[in-house]
């Protein structure tokens, strides 16, 4: 038996570290730890609602724009104002854009090495990669001229002993199962989804108005100017062609390099449909409204939740019943620590009670995290495109429904293959298809407003405070690349009084609650088989399954110099970590 | 039209601004984005925490320039230089927190077409906790940085091929 320390777990965005519990070669338990402080209303409380947004953005290094529209849908829900048609199409253009250019980045660049040995791809002969490419995709960029190109580059790269630029690999490990070939294939599309990301995102530079982070989200609206006439505006006939003919650019990409690349990988992974099963439970708050925002049965990704595997029932979901406990997490609520309290009345006192560093082992029976427990009417729920597009494959959406059922054909598996870190793997890519097609649809919706001079763009009749209610709350919710995303405001006198933001990774990452239940990661890690302890590959596989992001988000480079993983083994003779025997090794 | 998205040279502030000292090279970047003496047809970026995302912003540049708070394990304020060679040989190790600056330099010798110039200034943090000021050893060196940027720019433009100025390529809207 032996204990596997993760810290901390690489090609993630922000600080995660796992410690698993390791019983003749399969995982027994596990514990997820975010070690980072998140705390933003102590950033906004006492500022103008209006401007909550722009400090927002910063709570996530990566996914800046999530955090500025959640917020500016809280107090919109606040103040009971209705968007234009026009603000609502440019949200939905902007967050699929966005949840698109996410997928490719978490599959090539962050998850794909799980999977994909770059060692490997040295060995391949470029001819029979050629082959492999045009057997399975009909994207051009396939001879094997060019695959050799690739492999002289990598071949460099590892000459002069610099592969750690892929982070961290475990390169040889007996986990890896793909070919030399497929190998080969893989980091190829690797450096072709950094082409294609790099033209795909203009669709932001355009209509988010300063780069890289988007500057145009408004309290009612969008600061957009939109008009036929004027050369000038942001969104005018020419800029129009220009975003339709971007956004058409990620229909092949990902329909001849994406889907067939993750179906491919999947063949030579089949025992991974069921792995990293996790909790069953499954919520999504709804993504990308058709009409109105309270409109919720008219999403394009419905709202729902689904309990126990269940695809036969959608229950509603209703934020009354989110709570957050701290029974695990390092922070005291005024009223115990064993109450769960709803975002509203969310408290942010932090506590650290853990080890002092350096430790071995974080004190998991008592507190062990920096992130809340987040539960819906006391369930551990997962959150995450998987759980989207079940949510709505179990609503009957119907473009859903029939991508699902065609890829699950292809895979000759039934559904309950998706309850598995695959299933994340598969439908995070599905989604990139669904929205990629969606996309152009929004975008030729835009075009046909201006040309029948539908122009609002903004609600401004709430824009002056003095038309507010003295006190005012709400709700604000984005199906955010990595799951659901809540942000809940109170505002008084025409400030924040409060403000709390539940993030997917909090969902998904959390540590138990007062009666024991694990979060996600710590569901989906039990059972996991380890061939190696010192090379934990079958832990990140399902960990980076969820596409972390705990960037709220310390970044600072060290020049000194840190060890990536840092690994730790104990045997039992040092410390009995199991049953009834861990309450004597811990003070 | 509409233009690309990166010019030759780029100035790309990092950090995380409502982290306090975490943010100076944000801090800095917004003081240059107000600087005359920025030479002509350099574009200079609030890089945020962006890592990977700002590939498409800086890969087509020959010359990028990273302010940022580096962790060089001494004084709050104290400036650091890092360039070349150096700044490959720690790639993934030096980024504790996250995909940072360490991951894009290196995904960018990868898949970068032509070579890079690739500089990193930096400056000590004392605090990097919630806070959206800096603390007064690190606001103290703040124009020291912009400072340092403006020399580096400069240099960049002597050494310009031909001594002509750098390529203007205006930033989209």
């Amino acid at each position: 038996m032996a204990r596997i320390v993760v810290d901390p777990v690489t090609r993630i965005e922000g600080h995660l570290r796992i410690e698993a519990q390791v019983d003749g070669g399969m995982v027994s338990d596990a514990w997820s730890s975010g070690t980072m402080f998140r705390g933003i209303e102590l950033i906004l409380r006492g500022r103008d609602p209006r401007e909550a947004w722009i400090w927002a953005q910063r709570i996530c290094g990566v996914c800046t724009m999530v955090h500025a529209l959640a917020s500016v849908s809280a107090v919109e829900d606040a103040l009971s104002i209705e968007v234009p048609d026009n603000a609502r199409l440019i949200r939905n253009i902007i967050a699929a854009t966005q949840t698109i250019q996410d997928h490719v980045i978490h599959f090539y660049h962050l998850h794909a090495l799980d999977w994909v040995d770059v060692v490997s791809s040295l060995k391949a002969d470029p001819a029979a990669t050629s082959k492999l490419a045009q057997s399975i995709s009909d994207w051009p960029l396939s001879s094997t001229q060019y695959f050799k190109g690739v492999q002289d580059r990598i071949r460099t790269l590892a000459e002069s002993k610099q592969l750690s630029l892929f982070g961290a690999g475990y390169w040889g490990h007996p986990a890896y199962h793909l070919p030399p070939e497929a190998n080969l294939m893989a980091v190829a599309h690797y450096l072709e989804a950094l082409t294609f990301q790099r033209e795909f995102i203009r669709i932001h530079a355009v209509l988010g108005g300063k780069n890289p982070h988007l500057q145009t989200f408004l309290v009612g609206g969008m600061a957009t100017a939109m008009d036929p006439n004027e050369p000038g505006a942001t969104i005018n006939p020419e800029r129009m062609d220009f975003l339709v003919q971007v956004a058409k650019s990620a229909q092949p990409f990902v329909s001849q390099v994406y889907i067939p690349d993750v179906l491919a990988i999947a063949g030579f992974y089949r025992d991974w449909f069921g792995r990293g099963e996790g909790l069953g439970n499954f919520m999504s708050y709804g993504g990308y409204p058709q009409g109105s925002v309270h409109d919720y049965a008219a999403y394009f990704l419905p709202r729902g939740i689904i309990l126990n595997r269940d695809l036969s029932k959608v229950y509603p979901v209703d934020p009354g019943n989110i709570t957050e406990y701290v029974a695990h997490s390092w922070y005291q609520y005024s009223r115990g620590n064993q109450v769960g309290l709803n975002p509203y009345e969310g408290e942010t006192n932090p506590k650290y009670t853990g080890p002092k560093p350096p430790y071995e082992f974080l004190e998991v029976d008592q507190k062990y995290s920096w992130l809340k427990a987040p539960r819906y009417d006391n369930k551990a729920i997962e959150v995450g495109p998987l759980a989207r597009l079940l949510v709505a494959y179990a609503s009957g959406q119907p473009d859903v429904k029939a991508l699902i059922d065609t890829t699950l054909a292809k895979l000759n598996s039934p559904p309950a293959a998706l309850f598995s870190t695959l299933g994340r793997v598969a439908a995070r890519a599905l989604e990139t298809q669904l929205l990629a097609d969606r996309l152009v649809g929004w975008l030729e919706q835009l075009r046909n407003n201006m040309a029948t001079g539908k122009l609002s763009i903004f609600n401004g009749e709430k824009w002056d405070p003095s038309s507010w209610p003295q006190t005012a709350r709400g709700f604000g919710f984005f199906e955010a690349p990595r799951g659901s995303l809540g942000h809940w405001v109170e505002i008084e006198n025409q400030a924040i009084k409060n403000y709390q933001a539940v993030v997917p990774s909090t969902w998904n990452a959390g540590p138990r609650d007062p009666s024991g239940q694990r979060g996600a990661y710590e569901a989906a890690l039990i059972k996991t088989p380890i061939a190696e302890p010192e090379r934990p590959l079958e832990i990140l596989r399902t960990v980076h399954s969820f596409d972390p992001c705990l960037a709220c988000a310390v970044h600072v480079v060290d020049a000194r110099g840190r060890p990536i993983p840092v690994l730790k083994q104990e045997d039992e003779a040092v410390r009995f970590l199991g049953g009834s025997e861990r309450s004597e090794t811990t003070k | 039209m509409i233009d690309s998205l990166s010019s030759d040279t780029v100035v790309v502030g990092v950090g995380n601004t409502i982290l306090s000292d975490d943010g100076v090279g944000v801090h800095a970047a917004r003081l240059l984005q107000s600087d005359a003496r920025v030479p002509a047809g350099v574009t200079i970026l609030d890089g945020g925490t962006l890592g990977l995302d700002l590939v498409p912003y800086v890969s087509d540049a020959s010359r990028i320039l990273f302010l940022d708070a580096v962790n060089s394990g001494s004084a709050p304020g104290t400036r650091v230089r890092m360039t070349g060679k150096g700044l490959l040989g720690l790639s993934g190790g030096w980024s504790v927190h996250q995909l940072g600056v360490a991951n894009l330099i290196a995904v960018l010798a990868l898949a970068s077409t032509k070579p890079q110039d690739i500089v990193v200034l930096g400056v000590q943090p004392a605090i990097t906790d919630w806070g959206t000021s800096l603390t007064s050893a690190v606001e103290a060196s703040l124009p020291q940085l912009v400072e340092a940027a403006l020399a580096q720019l400069r240099q960049w433009q002597e050494s310009a091929h031909d001594g002509l100025p750098l390529a203007k390529s205006p930033c989209t809207p």
